[in-house]
């Protein structure tokens, strides 16, 4: 008997010892659920990429070598169109640039495992790539042109020419041309390649029929190399918006980047690059 | 006398027509290449790209394709470092009698050995060196060192924006190339005959002892030409962290690539640099071979 309420009274004990424990825990919920809050907004702002590069003093920006984007100078210098607006973009702000060179195939992965803060390399906006990054608005428009080989390719005037079994395209990997191909010319085979240099090489030594590449780079090669290529288009066959890449969720930095791009391009001065590299060759002493 | 052997003899009248008729057929390969291949030379543009002129200064200073160059002897000199001593440490382990140690040596080994060394590189680069580089904090240290201080990491390692790519690169060609390493120190080892082992302990030494003043030395005699192979090996495999966007010399290729468009020219420039510093080291390692084989006979 005595030990049966010894065990009552202890489980009483217990139950009261939980039930206090629960009300507490509620309380201090509640007390803390509006200091949360604020502190995850301060947490957030503390945390975007655009506030690391204000303390570090310096914007980290990836991208790859792509003629008239970013190209080596003479000098070793990164010069081109994308060099221009990370630099006036970093001016604005007040830091300095580091560019961080990085193959095409990995510059997606590189963004999001931090090896850089933004990407400013001429990546165009598609569906698949906003589902991996943020976008900013289009701070510039291509396109994609193809150029062709004079014996393998004669007589082919439209893209309808193209798309046929048995012709081969060359393209540059992970690029949007092949989106393009695919979408154009779905029965041409597509031979992909690491570098544009490799993809122009074949297209010169007549294993492909055509190249396609962002604009003007194909009008380049077909006016270098007369006696093989010519162009089946006038102009380019696709208009493609590009945007700063930036890691999904940092909603601070990316209105950052699309006030600023809104800024320069109301002041004309994007127009005015862009007209300096893709509609002069001005530039090429610099490079040759 | 073991290892190297020394044959002086002059040249034959067959040699010299063998090498006549090889030189022949190299001119007329060069030839079919330039008149099949489609391709506008121009070599103008790269001696630019290896020095240039720097009129501020007013001295010359190497370009990019020197400066891929300096990188590409810094990335094989660090990892060749420290793939000799992980291969040594391993393949000490592979030579145990404790089954954990050789448990750890054998897993090593086929573990890296039997990955294509570009996944390696890739799953290096964005998981590990992830994790390991922001704990230890290497990049803010040498952002915060001196002025000077930076200058002298910038000599020896990288500079210090391209200091955490550059020693994962390190980290990543060490660790392939350790294996292999391992192997060679393993066999090495084991070429020894039992009865040095035996000999060694009798005098007294222990395990330790015997290792360092016995069996080592005569295995290094015996490893010389594969180590030498995979050293070589160190240098050319130190290309493919060009995909990880380390600026070394096959990097900086590309980048002059792009730029320029004069595909064929770089390329053969580039082979050509790898040429001579790979053939040094086939040098260096003859020397050696010799100075060692002078020793001990």
């Amino acid at each position: 008997m005595l030990s049966k309420t010894h065990y009552r009274g202890e489980n009483m004990k217990k139950s009261a010892g939980v039930l206090f424990v629960l009300v507490l825990l509620a309380v201090t919920l509640l007390a803390a659920l509006p200091v949360t809050a604020g502190k995850l907004q301060k947490q957030l702002i503390a945390e975007s990429t655009i506030d690391q590069v204000m303390r570090r003093g310096v914007l980290r920006v990836g991208m790859d070598t792509f003629l008239p984007w970013a190209m080596k100078d003479k000098k070793g210098e990164l010069v081109g169109f994308e060099i221009d607006v990370a630099r006036r973009l970093a001016s604005d702000m007040g830091v300095k640039v580091e560019f961080v060179p990085t193959k095409w195939a990995g510059i997606i992965p590189a963004l999001l495992t931090g090896k850089f803060d933004v990407i400013i390399g001429g990546m165009g906006i598609q569906t698949r790539r906003a589902l991996k990054v943020n976008f900013s608005i289009p701070y510039d428009y291509s396109g994609m042109a193809i150029v062709a080989h004079k014996e393998k390719a004669a007589g082919f005037t439209g893209l309808e020419d193209f798309n046929r079994a048995g012709v081969e395209i060359a393209c540059k990997l992970g690029t949007t041309a092949v989106t393009a191909v695919k979408k154009y010319m779905p029965k041409a085979k597509l031979r992909l390649f690491d570098d544009e240099a490799q993809a122009y090489q074949e297209l010169r030594n007549g294993n492909v029929h055509a190249v396609v590449g962002s604009s003007p780079r194909p009008a380049y090669e077909a006016i270098k190399y007369q006696e093989t290529m010519f162009l089946p288009l006038k102009g380019n066959f696709t208009k493609e918006p590009i945007g700063f890449a930036v890691r999904k969720g940092d909603f601070d930095t990316l209105t950052f980047f699309n006030n600023w791009i809104t800024i320069v391009s109301h002041e004309g001065w994007l127009e005015e690059r862009h007209n300096y590299w893709f509609g002069t060759r001005e530039w090429a002493d610099l490079v040759e | 006398m073991t290892g190297v052997y020394l044959v002086k003899k002059k040249s034959r009248l067959l040699d010299i027509m063998v090498t006549a008729a090889l030189l022949l057929f190299i001119a007329f390969v060069t030839y079919r290449v330039s008149a099949g291949l489609s391709y506008h030379w121009d070599w103008a543009v790269i001696p630019n790209y290896l020095f240039r002129w720097d009129a501020e200064k007013g001295k010359w200073v190497s370009n990019i394709l020197m400066q891929g160059f300096f990188t590409t002897i810094r990335l094989s000199f660090w990892s060749l470092i420290l793939a000799t001593l992980i291969g040594l440490v391993m393949g000490i382990l592979r030579t145990r009698e404790r089954l954990f140690f050789r448990l750890l040596g054998r897993s090593y080994v086929e573990l890296i050995r039997n990955i294509p060394p570009l996944v390696l590189v890739f799953i290096f680069y964005f998981f590990v060196s992830d994790q390991i580089m922001p704990l230890l904090g290497m990049e803010d240290f040498i952002r915060s060192r001196s002025e000077a201080g930076q200058q002298w990491v910038a000599l020896f390692f990288a500079p210090p924006s391209l200091f955490t790519s550059f020693m994962a690169g390190v980290f990543t060609v060490a660790l392939f190339q350790g294996a292999y390493i391992t192997e060679i120190v393993r066999a090495g080892i084991q070429a020894i005959e039992k009865g040095q082992w035996e000999a060694s302990a009798a005098l007294g030494l222990c395990w330790w002892q015997q290792m360092c003043f016995v069996i080592l030395p005569q295995a290094a005699r015996q490893v010389l030409p594969p180590l030498a192979n995979e050293f070589i090996n160190t240098i050319k495999y130190s290309s493919i962290v060009s995909i990880i966007s380390i600026q070394e010399l096959t990097f900086q290729g590309l980048q002059v690539i792009s730029s320029t468009q004069r595909t064929i020219e770089v390329w053969l420039t580039v082979s050509l640099m790898y040429l001579l510093l790979c053939f040094s080291v086939s040098l260096l390692a003859r020397r050696l071979e010799l100075t060692l084989a002078v020793k001990s006979v």
